[in-house]
Order: structure tokens, then C-alpha cells, then sequence
């Protein structure tokens, strides 16, 4: 069955750049791919439990929610305590991610990033 | 030309006074003093002066800062740093701002006097001044108004002419490289008598002079020109703007037309650095052998984030700006120039779209001059957003220098304009919440991202590996 992968990032470039990257494990049904734009939005799904998820991207700075308060949110539900969240940001302060480890976020990725990296990262991470 | 403004900026009322005692000798300058950054803020904002002598250590807002905003918000004034602290990074740093020259203290006041009439002569310049010359010795037939220099080519074979040739091009501006007709017939008609002209055991000379409008080339042989069928033809072609007579043939170029500019629309006040690319294994003898050519063909190139890059990419703004505290603090007309992008909203897209419809050199340009570069010049007057002018910037020299790969290649193409037209997406995004509903509380959000995004597509659409310095790659907690 297809893991149920979610991107949140404001910008339409990078959602549209890590679908490029994944096409093929989209492609082959190894996983579902799915985006958003807003994280608030997202977290709302989330929450009303109309939106699931194996696997979350995050960015960190988005104009409505910063993704490490996301997580945090969302870390909070037990129903996501376990599922993993992939950060991937252009921040790279040991403060940040030393936050984003307390939150409990699985592991960062730095941008701009490889194709290869994404996919071996996300391929490692859901076990496919 | 009214007088120049100039403007001194020194905490300290002595050094005031020896500055504005050097610089009352200048001629053509109207003079005025700040005590400190602050102050030359905002005599900038009325006074709007054409050059500054200012200094770096100084209560309130130090002269880096100072010059970093007024650079930002006034990017044609001419700042010269004048200093006792003599520190090398503190010179780059301000190199990189924009300042334009750097004075040690104990001021040498001949040395100041004789920049500020550089720089003075170049403001004139520009403003259509300067005093009419007239050369007695001026070589070439169309006019004595030339400078004071010549520049001289001794040409013993074609890879002389090569040298000229590649000299002269490289002062035409890379936009318009293409459409430097009358630099190509001047070449064609320079190796034409060349090849003619030139016989063993001597050289031919090309003497280039200037004047501020136009440069007239000279080629001078040791013996009278013959003109054979082709060579007439070819100056013909070039109509009134070449003369041949008894040993020399002069043609003359007009620096300022749009087909002979040293200036790019692109690089006005932002300068996006090429893109280095260097191939992932390197000969040092360059042979042509089937492995290299496969290499070339494979199109594996690295492209290396360099210093400046890592820093805009890496910047933490730790102190975040909310959107609505910045918008109060920026001026009405640097706000309206914002919203008058939405009028580029459209043609973002038009553009994209007619490039992908009809892939040409001159669509390409059409975006990227007339789209790209006024997003560029508007975003670049606010002081704030560095990362995402030099995006934009690096992502229209990207364009730019892989014309010929993507207008070959329908797939990159196609996903060129799509990635591209989702940055203009983003950009219209980054000015609602910014601008206009004010509602993020950091208004950098987009900054590094956005200039990441530039980066992929060169990795995608280059087929290039993204190297950065501090390569953190994935890191599992």
C-alpha cells in the first residue's frame, strides 16, 4: 500500500522541485504524494483527523506558521506522536535544529538539496 | 550640470573642517556636513548628494551601516570611505555594500582631491558633460575631439586579429552581443584587409582612440590599401561609419547606442555573478577525445555556492521583522513601486508562456530584461532583501548563458517555465503577505528559500550537482 507522504511549504517552486524529485516513487505507487501551501491549513486537517500522513516535510519559515511550531502542534496529537517529520529548510543553526530535536522531528535536510538525497532520505525513513 | 552635492561624514568637528577645507578647493561643488550615520540619512533623504566622504567609527550608526542603507535606498551616490581603522575585511565588507573608494587617514589631500574629480568627471559624464577636446595628433579621420590615450594592437597574424577581435567584443555589452552587426562588419572588414594586406616580415597596427561617445578604429599598414571586389562591398555595408584612405581604414563605433554599451540592464545595481560552472574532472591538456567529448555531452557540471552565496543562502535572521512594523517604516514611494509589480503579474506568465510557445534568444531576453529586471531594480530599493534580488538576478544570468540547451531541449523547457512560473507565484505571495495583508512575522520568509529554488533549477534544467561549502546534507536526529 502506498505511504502517504505530505509536503507543507509556502513556496509552490519547492513543492513543484521535490515532486520532480520523487517522481518516480509517485509514479510507481510506492508512495502518495500530497501538498500544502499553508501549514495552519494543514494542521486543521490534521486535527479534524480528514488528513493523515506516513511521512511529513516541513519547511521552517512560512509567512503563517513557523514549521517547527507545526510540528510541535502536531507531535501533541497521539495519533501523530510516532509518525515521522522530515524537516527541510535553508536553516542550518545548530539552535534550530537542536529545537527541532526537542520537538522530536526524525531529521533535517538542508536546501537546496539533491534529488538523490530526498529519495534516499525518503526511502530510509518509511522502510521501502 | 548644476554643482555637485557632496557630503562629509565625520563625528569628529576637526576632521569636518580639514575635509571641507580640502574639498572647497574643488570647483563645481556645493558642500555639506553630518555629525554622524544617522544624520547622513537623512540629510540623503532631502539633500540627495551626489558623493559622500564618510567615516567609519562614529556614535548612533556607524559609517558601514549608514552606507549599507544609503546605498540601498540611494544606489547611484558615491560613497568613499575615509578612515583611520585600516582593516582589510572591513574594506571588503564595504566593497561588497557598494562603496566606492576607501581613504586612509592621515588624509592625503591631493589623493582625495584627485578622486573626488574622478568620480566627478564620471557623474558629468553621465549627465552629458564633459569639456571638448581637441587632440592635434588624433590619428583617425573623423574627429580630433578624442582623449588622452590610445589603445594599440600590433598584429602579426590571424590570432592577433583574433585577440582584437575578442577585445572588442568583450566591450560590448553580453546582452546584445547578438546584435552587434556593425562590430561584426567592422571585423569582417579588418581580417578582410588583413589577409590582403599583410605580407612577411610585417605588421599591420590597429590604434583604437575614444572620444565619450564614440571609439574609432584605425588600421594602419606601411603601405597604401588596395581594395579588392569584397573589401568595397564590405565597406559599403558599413556606409558613413568607415573611412579608407591612402594606408589606414578607420571605422568608427558609437559607444552609447544600444549596440555598442558597456551597460547591462541586469547588472544595475545588483551584480549576479555568472554562474561558475567548471567540469566535474579537469585536463590540464584539453584533448578531444571520444571519453571527454562524452563527458562534455553528458552535461555534468557542479556548480559551486561560493562565499557570498553560502551567506544568503544560510542567513538566520534572528530577529525577526513583522510585516507590519516594516511597512510603516519604508517610504510611500518605494511602496508604490512594490505595487506596481502586480501590473507584472501578467507578462511573468505572458512572457513564459510566448517563450515556450515560440523558444527564441530574443523571448528568452524578453523575460528576463523586461520582467526579471524590473522586479529586480524594485525589490533591490528596498535595503532589506539581498537574497531575493541576487536570486532573481542569478537566475536571469542562468538563462541567459544556457539559452541555446533549453531552446533545444522541449523537456527542459517545458519545465523551466513551470518551475519559473511557480517562483513568480511565490513572489506575488511574498508581496500579498508582506505588502498587503501584513500578516507575517517575518518577513524574510521566502528570502533563502525563494534563492534555493533559483539553485534547483539550475540543478535540474544545468544538470548540474548543487556543492556547497557547508554540504549539511540530511542529518537524522
Amino acid at each position: 500500500m502506498a505511504k502517504r507522504v505530505i509536503i507543507v511549504d509556502d513556496s509552490r517552486a519547492v513543492i513543484a522541485t521535490a515532486e520532480l524529485a520523487l517522481d518516480e516513487m509517485i509514479s510507481s505507487g510506492v508512495i502518495e504524494f500530497k501538498s500544502y501551501l499553508n501549514p495552519a491549513e494543514l494542521l486543521g486537517k490534521l486535527q479534524s483527523g480528514e488528513e493523515n500522513f506516513d511521512l511529513l516535510i516541513s519547511d521552517v519559515n512560512m509567512p503563517e506558521m513557523n514549521g517547527l511550531d507545526l510540528a510541535r502542534e502536531i507531535k501533541k496529537d497521539e495519533r501523530y506522536k510516532t509518525k515521522p517529520i522530515l524537516v527541510l529548510t535553508t536553516e542550518s543553526s545548530n539552535d534550530m535544529k537542536m529545537a527541532g530535536k526537542e520537538i522530536g522531528v526524525t531529521g533535517w535536510m538542508v536546501k537546496p538539496f539533491s534529488d538523490d538525497k530526498l529519495v534516499k532520505s525518503l526511502k530510509m525513513v518509511l522502510g521501502v | 550640470m548644476e554643482d555637485l552635492r557632496l557630503l562629509i561624514v565625520d563625528d569628529v568637528e576637526d576632521n569636518r573642517l580639514v575635509l571641507n577645507a580640502i574639498c572647497k578647493k574643488l570647483k563645481g561643488f556645493n558642500i555639506k556636513e553630518a555629525v554622524d550615520g544617522l544624520d547622513a540619512i537623512a540629510v540623503c533623504e532631502k539633500w540627495h548628494p551626489h558623493i559622500i566622504l564618510m567615516d567609519v567609527m562614529m556614535p548612533n550608526l556607524d559609517g558601514f551601516e549608514a552606507s549599507k542603507i544609503i546605498k540601498s535606498r540611494f544606489p547611484e551616490t558615491i560613497i568613499m570611505v575615509v578612515t583611520a581603522v585600516i582593516d582589510p575585511h572591513m574594506e571588503e565588507n564595504m566593497s561588497s555594500i557598494g562603496v566606492a573608494a576607501y581613504v586612509h587617514k592621515p588624509i592625503d589631500k591631493e589623493l582625495i582631491r584627485f578622486k573626488i574629480q574622478n568620480f566627478a568627471s564620471v557623474l558629468r559624464l553621465k549627465a552629458g558633460q564633459h569639456t571638448k577636446l581637441s587632440h592635434k595628433n588624433a590619428l583617425n579621420p573623423f574627429s580630433a575631439d578624442i582623449r588622452n590615450f590610445r589603445t594599440i594592437f600590433d598584429i602579426n597574424d590571424a590570432e592577433g586579429m583574433m585577440d582584437f577581435g575578442m577585445w572588442i567584443l568583450s566591450r560590448c555589452d553580453t546582452n546584445v552581443l547578438s546584435s552587434c552587426i556593425k562590430v561584426d562588419s567592422m571585423i569582417q572588414l579588418f581580417y578582410d584587409l588583413m589577409r590582403h594586406g599583410i605580407h612577411e616580415d610585417n605588421c599591420l597596427s590597429i590604434i583604437v582612440e575614444e572620444s565619450f561617445e564614440e571609439i574609432f578604429l584605425t588600421m594602419k599598414f606601411d603601405h597604401a590599401i588596395v581594395m579588392k571586389p569584397k573589401t568595397v562591398e564590405l565597406v559599403n555595408d558599413l556606409q558613413f561609419c568607415c573611412i579608407i584612405r591612402e594606408n589606414i581604414a578607420c571605422v568608427r563605433l558609437e559607444i552609447n547606442n544600444k549596440h555598442f554599451t558597456a551597460h547591462s540592464p541586469l547588472t544595475t545595481n545588483i551584480t549576479a555573478k555568472p554562474l561558475h560552472s567548471e567540469p566535474v574532472s579537469k585536463s590540464s591538456e584539453p584533448k578531444e577525445t571520444l571519453e571527454n567529448i562524452q563527458e562534455f555531452q553528458s552535461d555534468k557540471y557542479r556548480r559551486t555556492i561560493d562565499a557570498n552565496e553560502q551567506e544568503l543562502l544560510r542567513q538566520s535572521f534572528v530577529h525577526k521583522t513583522a510585516a507590519i512594523d516594516y511597512v510603516q517604516e519604508i517610504g510611500g514611494d518605494v511602496l508604490d513601486e512594490i505595487r506596481d509589480l502586480e501590473s507584472l503579474d501578467e507578462e511573468w506568465k505572458e512572457k513564459l508562456h510566448t517563450f515556450e510557445a515560440d523558444p527564441t534568444i530574443e523571448n528568452i531576453y524578453q523575460f528576463t530584461d523586461r520582467v526579471l529586471g524590473v522586479y529586480i531594480r524594485a525589490i533591490n530599493n528596498l535595503f532589506e532583501f539581498t537574497a531575493l534580488a541576487y536570486a532573481l538576478a542569478s537566475l536571469g544570468t542562468f538563462m541567459k548563458e544556457h539559452a541555446d540547451g533549453i531552446i533545444s531541449d522541449p523537456e527542459k523547457l517545458k519545465t523551466l517555465v513551470m518551475m519559473t512560473e511557480h517562483l513568480g507565484a511565490d513572489l506575488v505571495s511574498w508581496r500579498e503577505h508582506v505588502f498587503e495583508l501584513r500578516d507575517t512575522a517575518d518577513i524574510h520568509y521566502l528570502d533563502s528559500s525563494f534563492f534555493s529554488s533559483c539553485m534547483q533549477i539550475e540543478q535540474i534544467i544545468g544538470s548540474k550537482e548543487i556543492v556547497a561549502n557547508d554540504d549539511d546534507g540530511m542529518e537524522f536526529f
